[in-house]
């Protein structure tokens, strides 16, 4: 077995030789085994031996990065030759950085071993469940897996960091059928550490089940009207994420399109708003440790109390736009629950709906979207009514943020994030 | 790629495949004059798949070498008996090939002194500042791709294959007008340039893509004063780019037979109407209407030589794609469909080059035909459902009003349930555009061809 460690130190005294250049350089091998179930049945057992090196250098303010499989010397010579020649070609910036020393850190999290006949065994266990519990739900597939992973890092700082981690992960894709009728397909899923629990229990797979069998017999909704929308933790993740990537991250602010950009410290969201972003949250499973540039991740407060506390900037982006960099290259979202029970929040809404997937295009620069509301259901004064389909939803999702109605006070964990349902007015619905 | 002659390793009976791979990536980004990116990748291993009592054991390691071909072709067989031991299936089998008379392409040699990347995307970009005055911003990718894979089976066809493909990436930003719906809001505008061969073969002068980029640029002006769409069912015109994302997402991932499996409305359609009889469906392998497919596959992961898959004749549902073991499942022949996307992944149903057939119909004709809709140009991305319903992003078009183009309209999405939409089509026009800078997404990414003509039909369309 390759000494992962070793390759850092010879891929660095390697750049050292070629003279006073900036670097980091990231290795890793791992090991995954995977169990898939196509079509409600077991068809693939999978183990598969990973290693990766990455390298970015900076010499004369220009940088380039590469990244190889292999891990042998021969490997290892000519990425750094490789990897010189690539930012030799670039163009200097001085934004281009890396972290200053930090004092040489481990970081062991999750489960290192699989305990392969206990995975496989967890998840006939959870397809047997699922069969017995929700006869209408097809599984198109199921990937259960086990993930364990050795990192070395290092900068030319000095800097020098290792992980040893270990983490299960519980992916499902299902529909369900009655004769003719079908519901769109859903996603549900968890990353643990332990083999521990039945996965039935964990996240919220359960209830994702459940809600996907009770779609069947969906209406629609005649022309359109403007309501609430209430997001379930899961698809909540997937808006917060689209709203990073249109006001936060690197390319708006880079480009200048962001409608955020001179919004640091000011009021973006609702007061009752806080979101951080959090890899080292106890909830959050084998989170990231370092970032790439050399950094120890530390949690930050993204929107506090519906103040942009921080946008989610790399230190190349940071640098270039005179911002503080995030604390670290995570999305580990962990958003603060509200005051209010779901069955509340569904009780107090006159006309709106309930979104788990949305399916929509790109959202435009200025924060529009529009898109299908998949697995969703109606609530009209303050009932769910009926489950809908081809339905669209379109707003802004800066407005939208501006326009929260309510958080609950139940969260999901699902091991990456953990989140509350949350409810916006002034969204368009459309049907047929 | 090195290449093992291993074939003396694979088991005598049963179905094994093993595959040499090599994936190679370049990306060079720019933001409005600066290079943010400036990277590549390398990655590369051996793999093997066995099949054992109706169920599959699969390995992977990123070595190239006798020993490990030796590791992941044991290892594979080894997972097979696990998971048979525990969860066998009666009656499974796999589809036999044809194992002769086919002829692969030569996998070309690596080009000669290559081309300066960094300094065609600052040309570009130099370019692009001259003649697009009025942009807030513009950000350039340029983007390099290279798979190269040796098959061995045990019984089907192995061979060696290579593909490459790059693009630039044209992303071009403005500020909404007061003469616009979108005051003062940034509207963004993307093409592809580029397709199937190296950066060498594909670009040169990058004044060669000024006609391209003059033409999304004015389009993008013509965003910057537009209005957002009315939401509801609306007929439009989808132009040809549009025609091969609705193939692909409305039909083509239906059709996957491992979706049918999953419970895809597909599995209740087969021989029956799903569209107008003006609409017919193909995903070619390597070669339509004359000329190499954006993405050509000669030879699938599994050993089955590629052929044409017609997926809708004439409006009736025909076959779906398959991999050699849901062929055998359906009764239909395998058609190399059956591909992986890395060197440790393992072969999953994808498409291939899916595309619409071309009809009689005039562009300008179909838009004259229009009293109230919108003509829709360009999109950025698609999603299919098992229930059959497809959703695309727009992000180009116009209003049609009284049969001529009006006023663009901000972005929008489209949606529709595919087997109800296409039966509306009424008009196909007469020339085919392809497709083919993305990737499609499953259990793995995949590179992918999407073409058709113009279409005339309904849709529901998001909006104010």
């Amino acid at each position: 077995m390759t000494d992962i460690k070793k390759a850092v130190e010879r891929v660095l005294s390697h750049v050292a030789a070629e003279g006073n250049i900036k670097a980091y350089v990231g290795t890793s091998a791992s090991e995954t085994k995977e169990f898939n179930v196509d079509g409600g049945t077991f068809s693939l057992m999978r183990t598969v031996f990973g290693s990766a090196v990455s390298l970015t250098v900076i010499e004369d303010g220009k940088r380039g990065s590469m990244g190889i499989n292999r891990l042998d010397d021969e490997a290892l010579d000519s990425l750094v030759t490789d990897t010189l020649a690539i930012a030799r070609a670039g163009q200097s910036d001085p934004a281009f950085d890396i972290a200053p020393f930090v004092e040489a850190r481990t970081f062991t999290a999750g489960c290192t071993e699989c305990d392969t006949e206990k995975l496989f065994d967890r998840t006939k266990e959870l397809l047997d469940t699922i069969t017995a519990r929700h006869p209408k739900i097809i599984m198109e597939q199921m990937i259960i897996s086990h993930k364990k992973t050795h990192r070395a890092y290092g900068n030319s700082n000095g800097t020098r960091f290792e992980t040893h981690k270990g983490v299960y992960s519980v992916d499902l894709m299902f529909s369900a059928h009655d004769g003719d009728k079908s519901t769109s397909f859903f996603g549900s899923g968890v990353v643990t550490d332990s083999l521990e629990r039945p996965f039935i229990e964990l996240g919220s797979i359960e209830r994702d089940l459940s809600d996907v069998e009770a779609q069947l017999d969906p209406g629609t909704v005649d022309g359109k009207f403007v309501g609430t929308l209430l997001l379930p933790p899961g698809c909540l993740g997937e808006f917060l994420g689209d709203i990073a990537g249109t006001f936060a991250d690197d390319m708006p602010l880079l480009e200048g399109t962001s409608v955020w950009k001179d919004s640091l410290g000011k009021v973006v969201a609702d007061p009752r708003v806080n979101i951080r972003i959090d890899p080292t949250d106890p909830a959050v499973v084998c989170g990231e440790s370092y970032t790439s540039e050399g950094f120890v991740s530390e949690g930050y407060d993204f929107i506090k109390n519906g103040v942009l506390e921080s946008f989610t900037l790399s230190l190349y982006a940071a640098n270039k736009t005179g911002l503080e960099r995030a604390k670290n290259g995570s999305f580990s979202l962990i958003v603060g629950a509200g005051d209010t029970s779901l069955d509340e929040i569904i009780a107090g809404i006159d006309r709106g709906i309930i979104v788990g997937r949305f399916s929509g295009g790109q959202p435009a620069a200025s924060g529009e979207f529009s898109g299908v509301a998949k697995n969703s259901f109606e609530i009209v004064n303050g009932k769910i009514t009926r489950p809908l389909s081809e339905t669209m939803i379109s707003g802004n999702l800066a407005d939208i943020l501006k326009n929260v109605r309510a958080i609950s006070s139940e969260r999901i964990c699902d091991g990456a994030s953990v989140l509350p349902y949350m409810a916006f007015d002034g969204v368009t619905v459309s049907g047929k | 790629m090195k290449q093992l002659n291993i074939m003396n390793l694979l088991p005598d009976s049963g179905h094994t495949e093993f595959r040499v791979q090599e994936n190679t990536k370049r990306r060079v980004s720019m933001i409005n004059g600066d290079l943010v990116g400036n990277s590549s990748t390398n990655v590369s291993g051996v793999c093997a798949r066995s099949f054992k009592d109706g169920v599959w054991g699969h390995s992977s390691v990123g070595e190239v070498s006798e020993d490990a071909a030796r590791e992941v072709i044991n290892a594979s067989r080894e997972n097979a008996a696990f998971l048979a031991s525990r969860a066998a299936k009666d009656g499974v089998k796999i589809a036999s090939v044809t194992k002769s008379g086919i002829a692969l392409p030569e996998v070309p040699s690596p080009a000669g002194v290559p081309a300066d990347r960094v300094e065609f995307l600052r040309a570009l970009d130099a370019l692009i500042v001259r003649i697009c005055p009025k942009l807030t911003s513009r950000n350039l990718v340029l983007f390099e791709e290279g798979i190269e894979k040796d098959l061995s089976v045990t019984d089907g066809v192995s061979g060696h294959t290579a593909m490459r493909r790059s693009y630039v990436y044209t992303f071009l930003t403005a500020e909404g007008t007061d003469a616009g719906e979108a005051a003062g809001q940034p509207q963004e505008l993307f093409r592809a340039f580029g397709g199937l061969g190296t950066f060498e073969e594909n670009f040169g002068d990058p004044a060669e893509l000024a006609d391209g980029i003059t033409e999304i640029y004015n389009q993008l002006m013509d965003k910057c004063s537009g209005k957002y769409a009315d939401a509801g069912v609306k007929t439009v015109v989808l132009d040809g780019n549009l025609a091969g994302m609705l193939a692909h997402e409305a039909v083509g991932h239906t059709v996957e037979a491992d979706l049918v499996l999953g419970g895809s409305v597909a599995a209740r359609c087969l021989d029956k109407v799903v569209a107008s009889p003006l609409v017919s469906m193909v995903d070619f392998a390597h070669t339509a209407f004359g000329e190499v497919c954006p993405l050509p596959v000669y030879l699938d992961d599994e050993g089955t030589p590629a052929e044409d898959c017609v997926l809708i004749e004439n409006g009736i549902l025909k076959e779906y794609m398959n991999s050699r073991e849901s062929a055998a499942h359906f009764g239909m022949a395998p058609r190399g469909n059956a591909r992986a996307y890395g060197f440790a992944d393992e072969p999953l149903i994808r498409m291939r080059n899916t595309a619409v057939l071309p009809g009689h119909d005039k562009l300008a004709d179909m838009i004259a035909s229009v009293d109230d809709g919108y003509y829709l140009i360009n999109t950025g991305n698609g999603q299919a459902d098992t229930t059959g319903e497809f959703m695309f992003g727009i992000t180009m078009g116009y209003e049609i009003k009284h049969g001529k183009l009006g006023r663009a309209i901000l972005d929008t999405t489209i949606s529709g349930v595919a087997f109800e939409m296409l039966k509306t089509v009424d008009m196909v026009s007469d020339s085919v555009k392809w497709e083919s800078s993305g990737y499609c997404g499953k259990k793995q990414p995949m590179p992918v061809g999407l073409g058709g003509p113009d279409l005339k039909c309904l849709v529901s369309i998001g909006g104010r």
